[in-house]
């Protein structure tokens, strides 16, 4: 009896191998498996692997008929730049006809791969696996007959969206443009703004199924290198059938799960990522998504605005300091209203504790109950508000404002310092600048009331201590979350919940800039224009002279 | 990280079971009362009025018209041999628990001031949590408390709340009674050389037709709540009201009029004139002479003249240093018959005694055993007042009328 299982075992396992080379050969990981010589079999051989689709163009152009030498041009219709492949491929061969019988001593290979092919990025493609590499990403393969080796001409291309205003991170001032979602035009829009040989960019493909083109971008000298290498690692740890957005790979790199609050940033506008590369941070691009990530993040980040740098100090510091306060507003309203009128009537001045209770007086719930009702139905109003179709929105907000603000009201269900309540949160919550911190304080605010209802301001308390310990474990690359407060560096305060001018503000981030460059703005730089003085004389002096 | 993660439980452990005082109560089951009043009744029990505010007849502006409808407030009664046992009691009557957070009128009958006083009453409220000490007190003045709690009032729809706002505007603006709550009656009573005097409300009109809602809406109501005169106590009991220039001077000693109108006589002419204080102060000064106390009161009025009735040039300084002159006596003769009256009741209500506590700490002693019975009644009182006119009004001299 034993052996029958051992045996029924061990051919599981192997139907187990079996399988996965079976799947290993259907993604497409041909490991090196080298070129047939012969032009047919390899023509056949990218037909069958493409399953004959019908975008996989194949154009033969023979060499030289007499020695029967053909060769052809392999290129997928859409991702590739068909004008480039016409005038500088297939017209070009067919131009350069028996060119090599004018120079018997080199190869073929060598005389199409130099003379033949007119473009800059050619490249010589041993096996398979990187010949449809080339293919899938946009590029053109060319065959020839008799050759084991193939060779791959830069001809990306084809439609793209192109450069738009960013639209989740709107600024008043500031540059216009935002990401696509090719990350070539996404590198060359950073690359534009820091015109330095120093701008490293690091590419690889991550994704079995979909290989989808990752890169790291930094500044060589002012990140840490440390914090290069950590993401390097970790995104070769990365073992994942498809990477469809850059979420795919903020999931897959950050330093915590199980938490609410994002330890990578993301944004949509080069100006900020290339602010970001200043202070010593890495970015990391993906294509086929606008959103670029930034690494390591702290938690202060996404109380600002990029907006706050081209602005006056004074403006941006009292902003941010705004921010801060729609942040507890989003996460404790309801909780406080909750804790004030079932814990902590004494709190209430008499006169607002009248006219709540006279509110409260007809509503059939309890308090938490009552703001339980309204939260959900809120977020069930904004969930439809953002997944309906654009037809639809304006029914949307008609019923939204008649049920809720209205009716609900009207029939005693709801007290209206409860609508209040939760129309002041909604809009603090719409406040904030960072939308992955909104979403945080979205759930977080639940958490709250559920302490609010069954400790009151107590709880409240509690669930701040819980909050403020959470935030300290926090770490986003080996970087503390919440510093520069904990633990405090004093000299990098000046830009937290300040923004001090920019000409006090002499190094950067010491956590995650490198040690070696760390000054960033000259000593000495405080505006003082004494020139502009004397350029209108006053009138004693005037008189004088 | 086990040994981090045990600490921070038994951290989250020790929150959770050292709370405090909390406990959940909704706002619907909760009985606000804004006004407690207690009485003596014939058996010698004590009676509590408790006045509980309707909310929905007070907030207005909501669907269906809910205010006005109804009395703004609910009384309740109960009698006890004890204050917590009557308002325990009260519960009986009552379909929501009791709330005495917003209770911030307390009315003491004038029966009870004067037989019991009002030290033992004051102990139980101390000791209440949810009782405030800057609850503001007050005394029935010939009326039981419980009458005048029943009375509806126009205008602050909130009885409590009109007499306490009564006190404080009047306060600011005459000055014959003022505004004092728990902590300070508590701290009179605990001082040796100073007696409370506390503000005594008094109903003008029937009470029974007070407390019906028509008394709200007319334009006259029939009954209606004033501020009547200041009660004197002695040793925690009422001894004596005190009222109109008596009560101002009173008042003017312990140095809380803030504004108010002075009327003096020119020329023979009775009140002919007025004078706007805009500013006030007092103080006392102790002094000892050959073993003799002796204060001097000393007060500082600026203002302005509101009202001149005769003939009088205003342009002339010289005139207004002799109308600062009258005015002066005017009011050294109020602040003197409120000494008088003081002495009269053996108490000293202007805390003359505190200022030689704390002036000459080695002869009070001496002194502290019968102050109130014996030295105080023989004190010697100057009084120092120094007026300034800074301005006739808007005009200078009076118009209509010639010399």
């Amino acid at each position: 009896m034993p052996s029958f299982f051992k045996r029924r075992q061990i051919t599981k396992q192997k139907m187990k191998q079996k399988k996965e080379e079976q799947t290993k050969q259907k993604i497409g990981d041909y490991g090196t498996t080298p070129l047939p010589s012969s032009l047919k079999e390899k023509i056949d051989f990218i037909k069958s692997e493409t399953g004959n689709s019908f975008d996989v163009i194949i154009r033969k152009a023979d060499l030289d008929e007499k020695l029967g030498i053909e060769t052809a041009v392999v290129y997928i219709d859409g991702i590739s730049n068909t004008q480039i492949i016409n005038d500088f491929l297939i017209h070009s061969i067919i131009k350069n006809r028996e060119l090599h019988r004018k120079q018997p001593n080199k190869d073929i290979f060598e005389i199409v791969r130099e003379e033949v092919v007119a473009l800059g990025d050619v490249k010589v493609l041993p096996n398979w696996k990187e010949v449809f590499q080339m293919l899938m990403a946009g590029e053109t393969v060319v065959l020839i007959d008799g050759e084991t080796r193939a060779l791959g001409a830069s001809t990306r291309g084809g439609e793209q969206r192109s450069i738009e205003e960013p639209g989740s991170q709107v600024t008043v001032r500031g540059p216009r443009d935002g990401f696509t979602e090719s990350i070539g035009t996404n590198i060359a829009l950073i690359r534009r703004r820091i015109q330095n040989p120093n701008l490293w960019v690091e590419v690889m493909k991550v994704g079995r199924v979909t290989k989808t083109d990752v890169s790291i971008m930094y500044i060589n000298g002012i990140a840490k290198e440390e914090i290069v290498a950590e993401v390097r690692e970790r995104l070769n740890r990365i073992e994942i059938d498809s990477i469809l957005e850059s979420g795919y790979i903020e999931e897959l790199i950050e330093d915590e799960s199980y938490t609410t609050f994002p330890t990578l940033y993301y944004t949509e506008r080069p100006d900020m990522v290339a602010g970001n590369l200043l202070e010593g941070r890495v970015a990391i691009l993906v294509n086929g998504t606008p959103f670029v990530l930034i690494a390591p993040t702290v938690f202060i980040q996404f109380f600002q605005s990029v907006e706050d740098y081209y602005g006056r100090a004074f403006l941006a510091t009292s902003l941010r300091f705004l921010r801060v306060l729609i942040f507890f507003i989003s996460i404790i309203a309801p909780a406080s209203y909750i804790a004030g009128t079932t814990f902590h009537q004494e709190m209430i001045p008499t006169q607002l504790l009248i006219a709540i209770a006279a509110q409260r007086e007809t509503v059939p719930f309890p308090a938490f109950i009552e703001a339980l009702i309204m939260e959900v139905s809120f977020e069930i109003l904004r969930e439809a508000g953002v997944r309906m179709p654009r037809a639809v929105g304006s029914a949307i907000s008609i019923v939204g404002a008649l049920v809720i603000g209205e009716a609900a009201v009207q029939a005693g269900i709801v007290s209206p310092a409860m609508v209040i309540i939760v129309a002041i949160t909604a809009i603090a919550n719409f406040a904030t600048p960072s939308f992955a911190v909104a979403i945080s304080a979205r759930i977080i605010r639940f958490l709250f009331m559920i302490a609010a209802a069954t400790f009151g301001f107590y709880g409240i308390i509690l669930g701040l201590v819980v909050l403020a310990i959470h935030l300290t474990s926090l770490r986003s690359f080996g970087v503390p979350y919440v510093t520069p407060l904990a633990p405090m560096i004093p000299k990098d305060l000046g830009d937290t919940v300040f923004r001090l001018p920019l000409w006090s503000l002499k190094t950067r981030p010491a956590l995650i800039s490198s040690e070696q460059s760390q000054t960033r703005v000259g000593g000495d730089q405080h505006p003082k224009p004494d020139s502009s003085k004397k350029m209108v004389p006053n009138k004693q002096k005037g008189e004088q002279e | 990280m086990k040994r981090k993660s045990f600490i921070l439980v038994l951290y989250f452990g020790c929150f959770l079971t050292l709370t405090g005082c909390w406990s959940q109560k909704e706002l619907t089951d909760l009985a606000i009362i804004s006004a407690m009043g207690i009485d003596l009744t014939e058996n010698g029990e004590y009676a509590s009025t408790l006045q509980i505010i309707n909310p929905s007849n007070v907030a207005g502006g909501l669907q269906g018209g809910g205010a006005g409808q109804g009395p703004p407030v609910s009384i309740y009664t109960a009698t006890g041999s004890s204050i917590i046992e009557m308002n325990q009691r009260a519960s009986k009557k009552l379909p929501r628990r009791r709330y005495y957070a917003h209770t911030n009128l307390l009315v003491i009958g004038e029966e009870l001031a004067r037989k019991e006083g009002i030290t033992g009453i004051l102990d139980a409220i101390e000791r209440h949590q949810e009782f405030r000490m800057t609850a503001v007190i007050i005394i029935a003045h010939g009326v039981k408390a419980s009458d005048l709690l029943k009375v509806l009032t126009p205008v602050d729809k909130i009885p409590a709340k009109k007499i306490i706002k009564n006190l404080r505007f009047t306060e600011e603006q005459w000055g014959e009674v003022f505004t004092l709550n728990l902590q300070d009656v508590k701290k009179d009573m605990t001082a040796v050389g100073k007696s409370p005097v506390i503000s005594g409300f008094s109903i003008e009109g029937d009470p029974v037709q007070g407390s019906k809602m028509e008394n709200v809406q007319t334009s006259d109501p029939e009954t209606t709540l004033s501020a009547t005169g200041l009660a004197i106590f002695k040793e925690g009991k009422l001894v004596d009201w005190i009222d109109g220039k008596t009560a101002r001077g009173t008042v003017l000693i312990l140095d809380k009029i803030k504004n108010t109108g002075i009327s003096f006589d020119w020329k023979d002419k009775k009140d002919v004139g007025t004078f706007q204080v805009i500013r006030m102060n007092s103080k006392n000064i102790a002094t000892m002479k050959k073993g003799k106390p002796k204060i001097t009161v000393e007060v500082k009025a600026e203002g302005y003249l509101s009202e001149i009735r005769t003939a009088v040039n205003l342009t002339d300084p010289k005139i207004l240093i002799e109308m600062e002159d009258t005015i002066e006596k005017t009011i050294k003769e109020e602040i003197l018959l409120a000494v008088e009256e003081g002495k009269k009741v053996k108490s000293d209500i202007f805390g003359f005694g505190q200022v030689f506590h704390q002036n000459h700490p080695k002869e009070w002693q001496k002194l502290k055993a019968d102050w109130h019975d014996v030295h105080f009644p023989e004190l010697t009182v100057d009084v120092n007042v120094e007026v300034y006119i800074r301005r006739t009004g808007l005009r200078n001299n009076p118009s209509v009328l010639k010399e």
